[in-house]
């Protein structure tokens, strides 16, 4: 029964985030709700993901046009969730119907599912399930963005007193009717924290994570020494800033034609195109230059996935 | 008495709307404009504002449904009557700004940012049913600040959660023309222009304007005015007209100047002479001096003289990579000596692309010198040790705290 479970759960996953991909190759056919039939190239596929799809399809990471290169790999993946909707649908009916024993045999052949080895083998995770990118290796477009600016929250652990510590302290300044807190600067690495008098403290303008650390662990060091017992608790990134260059002209006013539903762009307003990628949560400024400023990620790997989704479909709009 | 029974004494239509203007109201007549009557200048307060309890704290069994809505909404239907946009707009923009208002977002800013309301669903609506308006002209008529107008646009667009599609230039192209009073009414004959070549020449430079990569990015007012004033001096290019600056242009046709727009006429002619520079049967060169002249015959010819100028670019490259090619050996001492200097000239290569096109933004062309980059601190594992000199640079010594603490009292 786990076995089956779990084989359903992955089946899922991959319908759910394919069905698209099944539309635009399959517009021929027509729903057919029940009797998939033994042949697994037949795809009655609208029936299944549209019952086990609640949640908005999230398209933002596919390419715009589909390419030759794309194709090969789409079929294979097609020819899968025929397979897991088969499966997936029929489990409703029950486990042991002829046609879905026929629809199984087929499965373990792609790797589907680990029925036949067990279930230890089996990972929800693995790699086929298409939450990335559909572009193949070789187009990884080789601009590594580099981070800008990170954001980082630290707690203290204790109250503390902010008139004291803008009296003792060289590098801080506070005024309580401006800001309530003080803000504190060091030399290395460059960073500037704003102190509070609940012990709570965020600390700006490093290049990576480690410097951000670093620059938190040594305010809370000058804290220590002016005599509280501060703590190093709860240290978060919270946001991370990184910005890269394509090296050609991008056509904001089609951008912004063919992917209304991500963009915003206001020349009146702001001259660069405001871009809300959903998988990864990452916000891009995109500008007439090439050059693309990433927001939002909590880590590295985020603004990477970004920039690798976002290339491909600025690559499009390159020429005139 | 009751608005129906009005008739305009100017014109007899009875097509009168209540227009507020400042703290006065006035009804209007829409087709002449003339005032039929005014309001006394100061009413007694039909905003809910002025009652003792707040209209959402209020216990009425019937509550009255909320004035400033009703006057919100009728504020909207005399703005789409000025910009006499057609009925289906104004329907739209009531409904929006009934939803937009009475959602939580929205239901307790200020009595202004209500106002800013109404524009915001006036140019979603319009954007919507395809009536091109630019966010200036909705700003202006509502005596609002533009960026205020804007982020409140985009703000109520993702509340809504509506896709409304931008506002291309070319169709606003028109109605912005409209404004320069230079037909053969308003200006002397040597001076005046028909509203309809004008628009005609200046929609095509706009269009060579966004192919060359001038208008993407940009506000577009001032890319119209450049374009009109191109065209305008164009279409008949003597003397005078040449003479002529955008500041005495704008006052001729009695229209406020951009100062970006001096910039855009000197990207434009730049633009228009090295498309200038490919026609065939000019033989002097072509400089921003004298490009206007040609522009016409650079517009006729624009697509033709675009693929001549970047087959010349194109073949200037490769001359230019085969000459760099056999003189390499030449220039590697070159770069040797360069090279122990310059620590960023592995970063050169890119910044430089503009150069390489014969079209760039023009961001990318006169590309501002970015900062050195500081290679502070690579390598740190963030769990380094912190020495005690370092942390006690920090601090103050108890001599500086005293004086520190002396000053601080001296300056109060």
């Amino acid at each position: 029964m786990d076995e089956w479970a779990l084989e359903r759960y992955f089946d899922d996953s991959i319908a759910n985030d394919s069905s698209f991909i099944l539309e635009e190759e399959l517009d021929s056919h027509s729903p057919a709700p029940s009797g998939t039939g033994p042949a697994p190239s037949h795809l009655p596929v609208k029936a299944g993901p549209s019952g086990q799809v609640g949640e908005e399809l999230d398209l933002s990471f596919l390419p715009d046009e589909v390419t030759d290169d794309a194709t090969g790999h789409m079929t294979t993946c097609v020819l899968w969730v025929s397979a897991a909707v088969d499966v997936s649908q029929d489990s409703g009916l029950g486990l042991d119907s002829s046609t879905q024993d026929s629809a199984a045999a087929a499965d373990p052949q792609q790797g589907a599912s680990g029925t036949g080895t067990g279930t230890s083998t089996f990972c929800p995770m693995t790699p086929m399930t298409p939450m990335t990118p559909m572009t193949p290796v070789t187009e990884r477009s080789g601009i590594i963005p580099q981070l800008q600016n990170i954001v980082s929250t630290v707690n203290l652990g204790c109250p503390l007193d902010l008139k004291f510590i803008a009296l003792q302290a060289r590098n801080a300044e506070y005024n309580p009717k401006r800001f309530a807190a003080v803000i504190m600067r060091i030399r290395d690495p460059r960073t500037t924290a704003l102190i509070f008098s609940s012990g709570k403290m965020v600390c700006t303008g490093a290049k990576s994570e480690e410097q951000s650390r670093l620059a938190a662990r040594k305010y809370a060091r000058v804290v220590q020494k002016l005599g509280f017992p501060a703590r190093f608790l709860d240290f978060k990134i919270q946001n991370m800033v990184a910005s890269c260059d394509v090296c050609f002209p991008i056509r904001l006013e089609g951008l912004v034609l063919t992917h209304q539903q991500f963009s915003s762009y206001e020349p009146e307003l702001f001259p660069g195109l405001i871009y809300r990628m959903v998988k990864p949560r990452i916000v891009l400024l995109i500008f007439v230059s090439g050059k693309v400023v990433l927001t939002g990620a909590k880590e590295r790997e985020e603004i990477y996935e970004a920039f690798e989704n976002i290339y491909p479909i600025l690559r499009g709009f390159r020429k005139q | 008495m009751s608005r129906a029974a009005l008739r305009c004494s100017a014109c007899g239509s009875s097509n009168i709307v209540e227009d507020a203007l400042y703290c006065q109201a006035q009804q209007v007549c829409v087709d002449c404009g003339s005032v039929v009557s005014e309001d006394a200048l100061s009413s007694e307060s039909v905003y809910v504002g002025g009652s003792d309890v707040s209209y959402s704290r209020t216990t009425a069994g019937a509550k009255k449904p909320c004035m400033n809505l009703i006057i919100g909404v009728q504020r909207v239907i005399s703005i789409c009557r000025i910009l006499r946009v057609n009925s289906e707009i104004e329907k739209l923009t009531q409904i929006y700004y009934r939803e937009a208002y009475q959602h939580e977002s929205f239901i307790r800013v200020s009595l202004r940012k209500k106002e800013h309301l109404v524009g915001c669903c006036l140019l979603l609506s319009c954007r919507l049913l395809n009536w091109p308006i630019s966010m200036a002209t909705i700003s202006s008529l509502l005596d609002a600040d533009p960026m205020v107008m804007g982020m409140l646009y985009i703000e109520m667009v993702k509340i809504l959660n509506i896709e409304a599609p931008i506002v291309n230039i070319t169709d606003v192209m028109e109605a912005h023309s409209h404004d320069y009073q230079i037909s053969s009414l308003h200006a002397p004959e040597e001076l005046s222009e028909s509203h309809k070549d004008l628009t005609k020449r200046a929609v095509e430079l706009v269009e060579l304007s966004a192919d060359t990569w001038i208008v993407t990015g940009r506000r577009p007012i001032p890319i119209m005015m450049a374009a009109i004033y191109l065209s305008w001096q164009s279409l008949k290019p003597n003397k005078h007209r040449l003479k002529l600056s955008l500041e005495k242009f704008c006052q001729l046709a009695k229209v406020n100047k951009h100062k970006p727009a001096i910039k855009r006429i000197t990207e434009m002619k730049e633009m228009l002479c090295k498309l200038g520079q490919e026609i065939p049967w000019v033989r002097e060169a072509v400089t921003p001096d004298n490009v206007v002249k040609h522009v016409e015959d650079i517009l006729k010819h624009r697509h033709a003289l675009l693929r001549r100028a970047l087959r010349a670019q194109e073949d200037a490259l490769l001359a230019e990579r085969q000459a760099s090619c056999e003189d390499l050996p030449i220039k590697e001492d070159a770069d040797n000596h360069q090279l122990h200097g310059e620590t960023l000239k592995s970063q050169d290569p890119e910044p430089n692309w503009g150069k390489r096109v014969l079209f760039a933004p023009p961001c990318v062309v006169q590309a501002k010198k970015s900062r050195v980059e500081q290679p502070e601190l690579t390598d740190v594992t963030g769990d380094e040790e912190i020495s005690d000199s370092e942390i006690d640079a920090y601090i103050r010594t108890p001599q500086e705290v005293r004086e520190f603490a002396l000053s601080q009292k001296m300056l109060e």
